[in-house]
């Protein structure tokens, strides 16, 4: 059997629309969740009422390296996918040249950043590796 | 002399099909491409050689090919036909992905599910070409552009397929950057491939932590029948996210997924004998597996420009390109078209958000196909 006969034989319509119609609502349901999941993360994060102890404030801070990409996050996220194509231990050359390729801005600035920041571990012998 | 004659009588040279030879061709064209063009090559070199390893003739019945009983390679093909392989890579890819970029802008999972459209339209084609339900919807499945999936349906729904439909998949994944780019500019304008996204907000480490179980739940609640997939997915990403087992973790990312990609790699590509895989339903399955490809990346990016007629902030529609699970394939093309039109367009992060949703919808599809057709 072919053509439209065969689809409806084989229930395919149906099969079709509701299979799509389950793959929308589970991600659409997903979305909705995780859309909403930082708020109930800062609801569990709320200080409880009861503790009123004042704890004196300490001084944090925070070593930022010379000349570095403002936000080391921010440079991380970009640069991750880009790790995530190479091998679990690779040769810095290897990440620059496909910095380049995407033109990610100041490849060398960033990934010095990236190993002064402790984020990249060197393993000796000129490989390196992202330290998660 | 008659020992010699009946030695030569046993040789591949004697025994050879042209079959075998056209196969043989193929494979070696595998090769070339993965080392030479450096196309896709953890899968290709593994496929490729396998295919030439699986076209080598040999005299039936002493136990030697992937389809004998009691064959060395019938075991190991034994676990892509009991889908044992696939649910191993999918807990190496678990432990590989990043969901932040996902649960920062949790709308870029729609373009994920949208990208699935393709996996249901050519069910449809294949159900009307004559296919039977179940090999139509592991025929369909290529659509998701996740081998691992595709082999994992193909072994519970059509087993007798799995050789022309995982080497579809993967040929079809390695081929991504002559496939999408022109559906990319044809669906798309130049003012839509200019739009920038907005700045992502910063996760929280908890919200990471939290997402796998929450994934997990929903997903498998609602397709149960994705648990072996999506099982493994989400408990390699919470290995990683957890940060207290690194050294699972690390062993998931690396050691486990590389066998098990070398194993599924190399007895798929065996199991390509010509005499088996060299008919008419194996050139329908590549022909609809360009068709699956090719109507996902086009129904990914059409729901982005349908969402941008709501959307106040709009989103870039070449994003819906990524929402076809080929990681990281896809997500670079969608950043270098990105870049084509703008260098200062920075669009990796947020594809490679739509293909992690992509992954997820795969797979649900393929717990909702095999539920449907086991009922």
């Amino acid at each position: 059997m072919f053509g439209l006969d065969a689809i409806a034989h084989n229930n395919g319509w149906m099969i079709a629309i509701t299979g799509a119609g389950i793959v929308f609502t589970g991600l659409g349901a997903l979305s909705f969740v995780i859309s909403q999941l930082h708020k109930v993360v800062a609801l569990l994060d709320r200080p409880s009422k009861a503790t009123v102890a004042v704890v004196a404030e300490e001084k944090i801070s925070i070593w930022t390296p010379p000349d570095c990409p403002n936000d080391i996050a921010l440079t991380i996220k970009l640069y991750q996918p880009l790790i995530e194509e190479l091998p679990s231990e690779f040769d810095l050359a290897e990440l620059y040249v496909l910095a380049k390729k995407y033109h990610l801005p100041h490849p060398h600035l960033s990934i010095r950043c990236l190993i002064n920041a402790g984020r990249l571990e060197s393993l000796g012998e000129g490989l390196f590796r992202l330290q998660t | 002399m008659d020992l010699v004659l009946q030695f030569l009588h046993n040789t591949g040279f004697y025994l050879a099909d042209y079959r075998n030879l056209i196969m043989i061709v193929v494979g070696s064209f595998f090769v070339w491409l993965a080392i030479s063009k450096n196309y896709e090559p953890l899968l290709l070199l593994p496929i490729g050689f396998g295919v030439i390893l699986g076209n080598v003739p040999f005299f039936k019945g002493f136990g030697i090919g992937i389809y004998e009983a009691n064959s060395v390679l019938h075991y190991l093909y034994f676990g892509v036909t009991s889908g044992v392989y696939p649910s191993i890579i999918f807990l190496g890819l678990g432990a590989m992905t990043d969901f932040s970029f996902l649960l920062a802008n949790p709308k870029l999972m729609l373009l994920g599910a949208a990208a699935q459209m393709g996996i249901f339209f050519t069910y449809l084609c294949a159900l009307a070409l004559g296919f039977t339900a179940p090999e139509a919807s592991s025929i369909g499945i290529i659509g998701g552009a996740d081998g691992p999936t595709s082999i994992f349906l193909t072994a519970k729904l059509a087993p007798h397929l799995i050789g022309p439909i995982a080497i579809a998949a993967y040929s079809y994944m390695a081929l991504i950057p002559i496939i999408q780019p022109p559906i990319m500019l044809l669906l798309t304008s130049r003012e839509e491939r200019l739009i920038r996204m907005p700045e992502m907000r910063e996760v929280s480490r908890k919200e990471i932590i939290i997402f796998p179980v929450v994934g997990l739940l929903l997903c498998t609640f609602l397709a149960p029948a994705s648990i072996p997939l999506l099982g493994p997915f989400f408990f390699g990403n919470i290995l990683k996210e957890s940060g207290v087992v690194d050294r699972l973790a690390n062993t998931a990312r690396n050691a486990i997924i590389d066998t098990a990609t070398i194993l599924v790699g190399l007895t798929v590509g065996a199991s390509t004998q010509g005499d088996v895989f060299l008919n008419a339903k194996s050139v329908g399955i590549f022909a609809l597996g360009a068709v699956a490809f090719s109507i996902a990346t086009a129904s990914g990016i059409l729901f982005g420009k349908f969402m941008n007629l709501f959307l106040k902030e709009k989103i870039n529609p070449l994003l819906g390109a990524a929402g076809v699970s080929a990681v990281p394939g896809s997500a670079r093309e969608v950043h270098m078209m990105g870049q084509k039109e703008d260098r200062t367009n920075f669009l990796l992060m947020h594809a490679v958000a739509c293909n992690s949703s992509g992954v997820i919808g795969s797979a649900v599809c393929a717990g909702i196909l095999w539920s449907f057709l086991i009922g």
